[in-house]
C-alpha cells in the first residue's frame, strides 16, 4: 500500500529531515510509526499525503508513484487517505455532523447519500447521538473520534494518523487505539505515528522507529514482507 | 479491499450527478456566503459603503460627461464659416458666388448678405449710427455665411473646408465660427481623459480594499481551508465561497453607487436647471441609463470577483508541496 525506496527529503532551508528511508506497508497491514520528536514522523506522513514531495527516492502509494502525481490531481488522490490528526483540526463553526460530511460534500455525493454514510461513521466511532453537537461542546476524546470519523467517512483504503492519543489520557488513548483497530480488521491500511511507546507496545503490531531522519527499526520481518509483497505488487 | 483509483475523472453514468452536485454546490454556497454577510450587517454596509464611494466619482463623471455630449448633440446651431468678400466684387457676382458655394459637399446652405444690407443691419442694432453717417463710404464687404453639416464635427476638418474655401479668389478672408465648438470638444476631452485617470485609479483603490477585506476573511478561516484542502477539496472548491464573497460585495458596492449617483444629479438638478434657464437653454442632468447601470453593476461585480481571486491565490499552496 506505501512504499518507500530511498526516499531523502530535504527542505529548501537545508535541513533533511529523511535520509534513505526505505520501508513497505502491506495492503491490509497496520504498523506504527515510532521516534523522538524530530525523527522525521511528520515529514513522512506529509509524504504520503502529498503534503510535500520527495527530494529523491520514490515513494508510491497504492501501485501509484505520487511524483507522477500533478499538483491539480493531488486533491483527489487525498481523497483516498484518511488522515487523523493530533489537534484533530476540527471546524468549530459547524456541527459534528457538517464535520463529518465536510469529505462527502467536497468528493461530490449526494446529500441522502451523505445522511447515510456520516451516521454510519459515527455510529462506528460512538458518537451518533452527538451528530447536532457543536464540536466545542465534546470532550478531548470524542473530539478526536469525530476527526476519525471523517477520516474514515470516505472509506479511503489507507488510514493515517499523526500523534492521535497525543493529548489523551492512557485510557481513552486505548479506545482510539482500538478503533483503529477496528478498521484494520475490516482492511483497512493503518500506519500510526506516535511516540507512546506504552500504549502500542503491547498491542503487538509492526512497529518502523525512526531516528534523525533514518530507520532503525522495520519491525517484525520486513524484509520478508518487502520481498513477498513486492513480488506481488511490482 | 478497493484500489487507489488512478484516475479523478467522473464515470460517465456519475457526470449528470457531478454536474447537477456543481451547481447544488454552487447554490449552497452563494446562500451561505450570503448568511455570513449579513450577519455581520454593518462591517458589510461599511465595505459596501467604501468601495461604493469609490466608484461614485468615475461613474458621476461619466454620466456629467454623458451630459456634455449630449449638449454637444443638441446645440441647435451647427458650425458655421463667415466668408468676407474682397472690396470691389459686385453684390451680382457675390450672389452667384454664394450660390455655387452651397453646391459644394459638407455645406447645408449659405446665405449671401450684401454690404448695404449688412450696415443698415448695424445701424438698426447699434448706437453710434452718426459716427457711420460721417464715413464716405460702406466699410462693409459682402459676406457670405456658410452653414456647415453638422456631421462635421471635427475642428481639423471644419479648417480644411476653410482653407479651401480661401483659394477662391473673391473672398478675402474667412471667420470660423468654432470657438465654442473647440472649447466644447476640449472640455469634452479633458473630462474624458479625467474620467479615465480616476476611474483607473479608483478601480484599484476598489480591488486593494475588497482584496484586503477578503483576505481577513481568509485569515478568519485559514484552518477552514486547510482542513477542506487535506480531505481533498480541489483549488475551485476553496475559492468558491470567497469569490462568491467577492461577487456579492461587488454588487452591493455597485447598488450603493447607483443610489449615490442619483441622489446627487437630483442635489446638482435644481442649481442646473437654473442655470440653463438664465441662458434660455432646457437642459436637466439625466441620470444613469439602462445599459449604464448594468455596465456599473458588472463593472463592480467583476473587481469584486478579481479581488477575491487575488486575494485567495496565495493561500492556495498554503499546503502544497513546494
Amino acid at each position: 500500500m506505501i512504499k518507500f525506496e530511498q526516499v531523502k527529503k530535504r527542505y529548501p532551508d537545508g535541513f533533511e529531515a529523511l535520509h534513505d528511508v526505505s520501508f513497505h506497508l502491506s495492503r491490509g497491514e497496520m504498523a506504527f510509526l515510532t521516534g523522538h520528536s524530530g525523527a522525521g514522523k511528520s515529514t513522512l506522513l506529509k509524504l504520503i499525503m502529498l503534503m510535500e514531495r520527495a527530494s529523491e527516492g520514490t515513494v508510491s502509494v497504492g501501485g501509484q508513484n505520487l511524483s507522477n502525481i500533478p499538483r491539480r490531481k493531488i486533491p483527489y488522490f487525498r481523497r483516498h487517505v484518511g488522515v487523523v490528526f493530533q489537534n484533530h483540526r476540527l471546524l468549530f463553526d459547524r456541527s459534528v455532523f457538517d464535520n463529518v460530511a465536510l469529505p462527502l460534500e467536497i468528493s461530490g455525493m449526494s446529500q441522502r447519500d451523505i445522511g447515510r454514510r456520516v451516521r454510519a461513521a459515527l455510529d462506528k466511532v460512538g458518537l451518533l447521538s452527538k451528530e447536532k453537537l457543536n464540536p466545542v461542546q465534546l470532550s478531548g476524546g470524542e473530539q478526536q473520534r469525530v476527526g476519525i470519523a471523517r477520516a474514515v467517512v470516505n472509506k479511503p483504503p489507507l488510514l493515517l494518523a499523526d500523534e492521535p492519543t497525543g493529548n489523551l489520557d492512557p485510557a481513552l488513548s486505548a479506545d482510539i487505539m482500538k478503533l483503529f483497530m477496528q478498521f484494520n480488521q475490516v482492511g483497512v491500511s493503518v500506519l500510526i505515528a506516535s511516540h507512546d511507546l506504552a500504549l502500542i507496545h503491547p498491542l503487538h503490531y509492526r512497529v518502523i522507529e525512526l531516528s534523525k531522519g533514518c530507520i532503525i527499526s522495520r519491525g517484525k520481518d520486513s524484509a520478508e514482507i518487502n520481498k513477498h509483497t513486492g513480488e506481488q505488487n511490482g | 479491499m478497493a484500489e487507489l483509483p488512478k484516475s479523478s475523472g467522473a464515470r460517465p453514468a456519475e457526470s449528470k450527478n457531478a454536474i447537477q452536485h456543481y451547481f447544488e454546490n454552487h447554490k449552497k454556497v452563494a446562500k451561505s456566503t450570503s448568511l455570513q454577510l449579513l450577519s455581520q450587517p454593518l462591517t458589510t454596509a461599511f465595505t459596501c459603503f467604501v468601495i461604493g464611494i469609490a466608484l461614485v466619482l468615475p461613474a458621476l463623471l461619466s454620466v456629467l460627461l454623458a451630459n456634455i455630449e449630449s449638449i454637444n448633440e443638441h446645440w441647435d446651431g451647427s458650425p458655421q464659416i463667415t466668408l468676407l468678400l474682397k472690396k470691389g466684387v459686385p453684390s451680382l457676382d457675390a450672389g452667384v458666388l454664394a450660390e455655387s458655394i452651397s453646391q459644394k459637399q459638407s455645406i447645408t446652405s449659405s446665405q449671401f448678405i450684401d454690404n448695404e444690407q449688412a450696415l443698415s443691419d448695424f445701424k438698426s442694432r447699434f448706437e453710434f449710427t452718426d459716427a457711420i453717417e460721417f464715413l464716405d463710404e460702406n466699410p462693409l464687404p459682402h459676406a457670405i455665411i456658410v452653414r456647415l453639416n453638422s456631421t462635421l464635427s471635427a475642428i481639423s476638418d471644419i479648417e480644411q473646408l476653410r482653407d479651401s474655401l480661401l483659394t477662391i479668389p473673391e473672398i478675402d478672408s474667412a471667420i470660423l465660427d468654432a470657438a465654442w465648438v473647440q472649447r466644447l470638444q476640449s472640455i469634452t476631452l479633458l473630462v474624458e481623459r479625467a474620467v479615465w485617470v480616476i476611474a483607473v485609479m479608483l478601480s484599484l483603490t476598489v480591488v486593494l480594499v475588497l482584496g484586503n477585506t477578503i483576505r481577513l476573511a481568509i485569515e478568519n478561516r485559514k484552518e477552514e481551508i486547510i482542513v477542506v484542502k487535506l480531505v481533498g477539496g480541489t483549488d475551485p472548491f476553496v475559492r468558491r465561497p470567497f469569490l462568491y464573497m467577492g461577487i456579492l460585495l461587488g454588487l452591493g458596492s455597485s447598488i450603493i453607487a447607483w443610489c449615490l449617483i442619483h441622489w446627487v444629479i437630483y442635489l446638482l438638478n435644481g442649481p442646473i436647471e437654473a442655470l440653463a434657464l438664465s441662458y434660455q437653454f432646457d437642459f436637466s442632468l439625466s441620470g444613469l441609463t439602462f445599459l449604464s447601470t448594468l455596465f456599473l453593476l458588472i463593472f463592480g461585480i467583476s473587481l469584486g470577483w478579481l479581488s477575491a481571486w487575488f486575494a485567495v491565490r496565495r493561500h492556495l499552496d498554503e499546503i502544497e508541496p513546494s
